[in-house]
């Protein structure tokens, strides 16, 4: 409100301006009244004030970025190969779903196997009784030791004799194409490509001769119930299985099975975006979510340690200011001076953690998890900015400006 | 004249011992996840494998612990910088008494050195004592890897000595250069 009501005389002050000589006591004389300032000219002698004393001690300042560069690179590296594998979580989830609202799985749970990049079951399902007019599909799913390396295995129960779809790499596993044969288990099946994945589904009497019984149903209601946000718990009443919303509950060993309800959000969180979170959870939470942090507190103690170091030798210069009433106004100093060590240390670690994902970790680099990466730790940003500026002006709004004048260093 | 220079930067790092610690605890942290990780390689190649991509993931592992003890050593550079406008007089003093640029800047190197050994020191102790505590506590089921170890200390002693080095070179090199006139008279 102050700066808008300040504007028209902020324009008589510029237009009355003296010649260049001037404008350095001018400077000085309107830095002590930085509260009542105009924005705009005010931010750009804070950042020019910055600059000069990042310009007088350029090797720490140099130094400072660098090490929280490096801690921010960690950090971004971490989360990349996080939401790397929330992606591939979420594929997977949409291929075994494959647009069905519903999933039973057998009580002895799934689990994700990192081979295929693809969710296998663990046991038979349970047998299932569905609601008139709804379509249960029995999935017969396993790990198919094929020639050309490990496979997911799909069967559809019901389907079409004579044809397996291929996801494109796996079709590159076996060195097929659309149109030609492969042999499965005994039987001569005619390839089509879908997907890109190590994904094979065949008819389901082929796929329980590679890999047994296991599987899951995928349930779709009737027309009429569709779009109802009650799908769980009707299938839960037909069946007598339990049902959940949640990925994170497991199915009970004693019991049957279990349906996940894909449908309802919670939290403002969908059913796929909870789940992949479960497979980020568990990057951040490993070794590497564990380093990474550690190195992220270190920079930040960085940050704060060169801070410190800057008071101590401007100890003169902040007495002077202090003894003519800027007691506050130090604290835009140093937020506009930590501001702009962040947002270096913040692009260069960004730009470099971006490198060293293509380099370390191609098979988990993506530009659009880098940049998701690098969203995340930009939210940490401010507030890193904030407190480690917080910290040296608390240590010099405790000293009285005698002290800062007449001290030794 | 580089040995004068070493024993002055001994006898003047122990005078100033306290304004290591900081240092020293920053270098520490980093070599004791970095000795930690490779002395654990089995569990933690263990956890990376259930993560898929094992051997990516272990890379990542491994690089990003050096990445830490990259940053605990920059504290020591960061450290370095303050110890050289403290001392900008006493360099202007050594420089004006006809002391050559190379002592000077050998004196002002021990304090980074002895830092980063010593971090690097304490954490692999510390790394190396912790793991053998888990493993003879049952806490955690593998054993301490030997080689892992020994590769991790020699890792994390090398990386941060040179490092440490590296990263101070330039602040005492301009220091040391500074004509002595301007050391002596600066406010410092």
């Amino acid at each position: 409100m102050n700066h808008a009501t300040m504007s028209p005389v902020d324009a008589a002050v510029s237009g009355t301006s003296g010649p260049p000589g001037e404008q350095d006591t001018r400077d000085a004389e309107q830095q002590a009244a930085v509260s009542v300032m105009p924005a705009g000219s005010t931010g750009a002698r804070l950042l020019r004030f910055a600059m000069a004393n990042i310009a007088r001690r350029p090797e720490r300042f140099l130094l400072s970025v660098a090490g929280i560069a490096l801690a921010m690179m960690a950090v971004i590296v971490v989360r990349t190969i996080s939401v790397g594998f929330a992606s591939s979580g979420s594929a997977s989830l949409a291929t075994v779903l494959d647009g069905a609202p519903l999933w039973v799985v057998p009580a002895d749970g799934v689990h994700y196997d990192p081979s295929v990049a693809m969710l296998v079951a663990d046991g038979s399902p349970p047998a299932l009784q569905v609601p008139a007019g709804w379509h249960a599909h029995r999935i017969v799913n396993g790990i198919w030791a094929s020639p050309g390396g490990k496979l997911a295995l799909f069967g559809v129960v019901g389907a079409a004799d004579g044809r397996a779809v291929l996801g494109s790499a796996a079709a590159r596993a076996l060195g097929t194409s659309a149109g030609r044969t492969i042999t499965i288990g005994g039987h001569v099946l005619t390839v089509s490509i879908s997907g890109t994945g190590k994904v094979v589904s065949v008819p389901g009497a082929v796929a329980t001769s590679v890999v047994g019984t296991h599987g899951w149903w995928t349930v779709t209601p009737s027309s009429a119930d569709r779009g109802r946000n009650d799908l769980g718990s009707l299938l839960a009443a037909a069946s007598g299985l339990p049902w959940t919303p949640d990925p994170a509950q497991h199915p009970a060993a004693a019991g049957r099975g279990l349906i996940y309800d894909t449908t309802g959000t919670s939290n403002g969180l969908t059913f796929t975006q909870r789940f992949s979170a479960l497979f980020s959870g568990q990057v951040t939470s490993s070794a590497l979510g564990l380093v990474s942090t550690v190195g992220l507190v270190l920079g930040f103690v960085i940050a704060v340690s060169s801070f410190l170091a800057s008071v101590q030798e401007r100890r003169r210069e902040f007495g002077i200011m202090s003894s003519i009433g800027l007691a506050d106004e130090v604290l835009y100093f140093f937020l506009v001076e930590s501001a702009i060590v962040f947002l270096a240390a913040y692009l260069a670690g960004a730009l470099a953690a971006g490198v060293a994902v293509a380099l370390v970790v191609p098979g988990l680099a993506t530009l659009g998890g880098w940049l998701q990466a690098a969203g995340m730790v930009a939210a940490y940003l401010p507030a890193m900015a904030i407190i480690g500026a917080l910290v040296p002006v608390h240590r010099l709004l405790q000293q009285r400006p005698v002290s800062l004048l007449t001290g030794s260093s | 004249m580089i040995a004068a220079g070493l024993s002055y930067g001994m006898l003047s790092t122990r005078r100033r011992a306290r304004e290591l610690i900081l240092p020293i605890i920053t270098t520490a942290t980093g070599a004791f996840l970095l000795v930690q990780v490779l002395s654990l390689a089995g569990s933690v190649r263990r956890q990376a494998a259930s993560l898929g991509n094992g051997t990516e993931i272990y890379r990542a592992i491994v690089l990003i612990s050096v990445v830490v003890l990259l940053v605990g050593v920059v504290e020591v550079a960061v450290c370095t910088t303050r110890t050289v406008t403290q001392r900008t007089r006493e360099i202007g003093v050594l420089g004006a008494t006809g002391v050559r640029r190379a002592p000077v800047v050998a004196a002002l190197l021990v304090e980074p050195l002895v830092a980063a050994l010593v971090g690097a020191l304490v954490g692999s102790a510390v790394a190396v004592a912790g793991g053998f505590v888990l493993s003879a506590t049952g806490v955690s089921s593998t054993s301490p890897d030997v080689a892992g170890t020994v590769v991790g200390v020699a890792l994390a002693v090398g990386v941060s000595v040179v490092a440490s080095l590296l990263t101070s070179a330039m602040p005492t090199w301009r220091a040391a250069s500074r004509p002595p006139i301007r050391s002596l008279s600066s406010g410092g």
